[in-house]
Formats: C-alpha cells, structure tokens, sequence
C-alpha cells in the first residue's frame, strides 16, 4: 500500500513538473531589415520550437536558419549565403533566457503581463546577450507569449556590402510570438 | 571652323558606343528589376525532385544528418504521410508528422494561396504534402529530430 501510494505520489509529481514546461514548435520569429532603399530584406519562420517554464521562468527558443520565407527568392539566397548568415554551417538561431521578474506574470490567473527577459541569442554562430521585455497574455489555459528587440548585425560578424549600402538596416528588429 | 576628317569619322563611333551604353544600362535594369521583384513560384506547380514517405525520410535523417540533408535540402518534395497534429502559428496553420516512438517530426508550413486547404487537415488524414524542405536538425529544447518545410501545399 505504501510503495503504491509513493509510485502514485511520484507520477503526481513528474507530471507537474512536466506541466510547468510548455512547449511549441509553431512559434513564429520575424526578422525585419527594411530600410527606406530596399522593402525586401525582411522574413518569417514559423516553425520556430518555443519554450516557457512557468514555475522557472526559463524561456528559450529555436530556429532553423532556412526556414526563413523571404517574399523574394534571390534575397533567401543571400540571407542564407556563406556572405551572410551562412546557414549550412550555422543551421539554427537559438535563444536560451529567463524570465528576470517571474513574479511580474502570474500564468494562473487571465490577464496581460509585461515582464523582463534575459539571456543569449546566438546567431551566425556568435553568441551575445539580450534584455528586452516581453507581453504574456494569459487565457484560461492557454497563454501567448511575445517579444521584440533589436540587435547588432555586426555584433554577430554579419557583414556585406548590401548593409554598407544602406540596402540591409544594421539593427534589424526581432520579432518573437508563440501560442503555449 | 571646319571640323577635322577625324573628327568627322568618330562621330558615328561615339554614336554607336554611346546607343550601346544606354541598351546595356536598360538590360542591367530590366534585370536588376525582374530579379528584385521576382516572387517564389506556387509550389503546387513545381515538379518534385522526390516523392517520399514522412517515416522513411525521418529515419533517413536517423541515420545520417549530413546525407539526409545534402540529398533533401532547398528541394521541392512532395511527402506521404498521416496527419498527427495541426498547430496554429499567429493567423496561419501548420501540419504535423510525427514519429510517435522517438517524438522526431516533420513540420509544414503553408503558402498563402494554400492555407484553407491546410486547414482543412485533421488529425489521422493521410494525406500528400509538396513542399520545399529546409533540412533537418536537432532541437535540444525537445531533445529530438525535426524537419522543417516552407511555402507548402497540399499535394493531393
């Protein structure tokens, strides 16, 4: 009876654990290059794999390089050139964080919560560290999650003629969203 | 003043050189224009370098990244499989196939033109998903295999 109640107390356990750990694998990151001489240096992946640990706070998530969809197919091209992100040999973009005010969101109760998130983003193989804030809105069971920064390209030893140019911006914005 | 006969004789050179420097500046930007406004095709109407099972590929990448994506990567394929989830991703849908055991996955996301026939899609449909695949790598977030495709439509 007791090793029944332990077996019990521990699957009781696991799955709680397990339940604080949301994940997606259809979270979207947008990247938006636009300047005012070129509209195209701008993409979407939306098959980023996202995760929120609501009782860590940790939050991190994935996307593999190629999977940007640029409008424009000479543009994906150079975007995924040895020149530029150079995807063959750096596949995926990741961001590894953490929620720096957990207590700024409570995921138990609907509403919407502004909160700090920290961490490194790494990207063209460089690894950096980003702050920025991040929008949680929280309904019944479900929650969304979403962010957006501005970083270096030449933090991440992205260069090219076209950012010289004025043709590619220097900061692009950084737009993360996902469903949880 | 009277002009040289040299002076006389260049003048249709010049001509000519300065008619095949304007056609060349309007070639350059004819190109430069189709190649900047260009838009990717329907991939419904692109031929598949490859008809392959979702399983067979997942085990494929298994077994061999490296091979896997050389042989796969940038091509439009055309891929058989049964639909194991529909994720929404903001306003559009995404499609599923996963490998129950090992919790590896191939993940479609749509065309613009193609996204009510992905909506369509339920769990359990068999169905033919075409594709461009963008490769496949490991997610250490899932601790698993995924493979990714862009621009998709539904083959069948």
């Amino acid at each position: 009876m007791k090793k029944t109640t332990l077996m019990l107390a521990l699957v009781f356990a696991a799955t709680a654990t397990f339940a604080q750990k949301k994940t997606t694998t259809s979270a979207t990151v947008s990247f938006d290059a636009t300047t005012s001489l070129d509209a195209l240096p701008k993409a979407e992946n939306k098959t980023v794999i996202a995760l929120v640990d609501t009782k860590k706070g940790d939050v991190a998530f994935e996307a593999a390089v190629k999977s940007f969809s640029f409008s424009n197919p000479k543009i994906q091209e150079h975007f995924n050139s040895k020149g530029w992100m150079n995807s063959d040999e750096f596949p995926q973009a990741s961001f590894k964080g953490k929620i720096v005010n957990p207590s700024a969101v409570n995921f138990k109760k609907d509403g919407t919560y502004t909160a700090d998130v920290a961490g490194d983003l790494t990207l063209h193989g460089v690894t950096k560290p980003v702050t920025t804030k991040a929008t949680f809105v929280v309904t019944g069971k479900t929650f969304t999650a979403a962010s957006s920064f501005v970083i270096k390209l030449e933090d991440y030893d992205v260069k090219g003629g076209a950012i010289g140019a004025g043709k590619v911006a220097k900061e692009p914005t950084i737009s993360v969203s996902a469903t949880f | 003043m009277i002009p040289s006969a040299a002076t006389k004789n260049n003048k249709p050179f010049y001509k000519k050189l300065a008619i095949a420097a304007l056609l060349l500046l309007l070639m350059g930007a004819g190109i430069a224009y189709y190649i900047f406004t260009e838009k990717f095709d329907d991939t419904s109407k692109i031929a598949s370098a490859y008809t392959v099972d979702g399983m067979t590929m997942l085990q494929e990448f298994a077994a061999n990244d490296s091979a896997a994506n050389n042989k796969y990567r940038e091509k439009i394929l055309s891929v058989k499989g049964i639909v194991s989830e529909t994720e929404t991703a903001d306003s559009s849908i995404n499609v599923k196939f996963a490998d129950s055991t090992s919790g590896a996955y191939i993940i479609f996301a749509f065309q613009q033109q193609h996204m009510a026939e992905a909506r369509q899609l339920k769990e359990g449909d068999a169905v033919t998903i075409k594709g461009s695949c963008s490769g496949g790598t490991y997610s250490s977030i899932l601790e698993t295999t995924y493979i990714t495709f862009k621009r998709c439509a539904v083959s069948n």
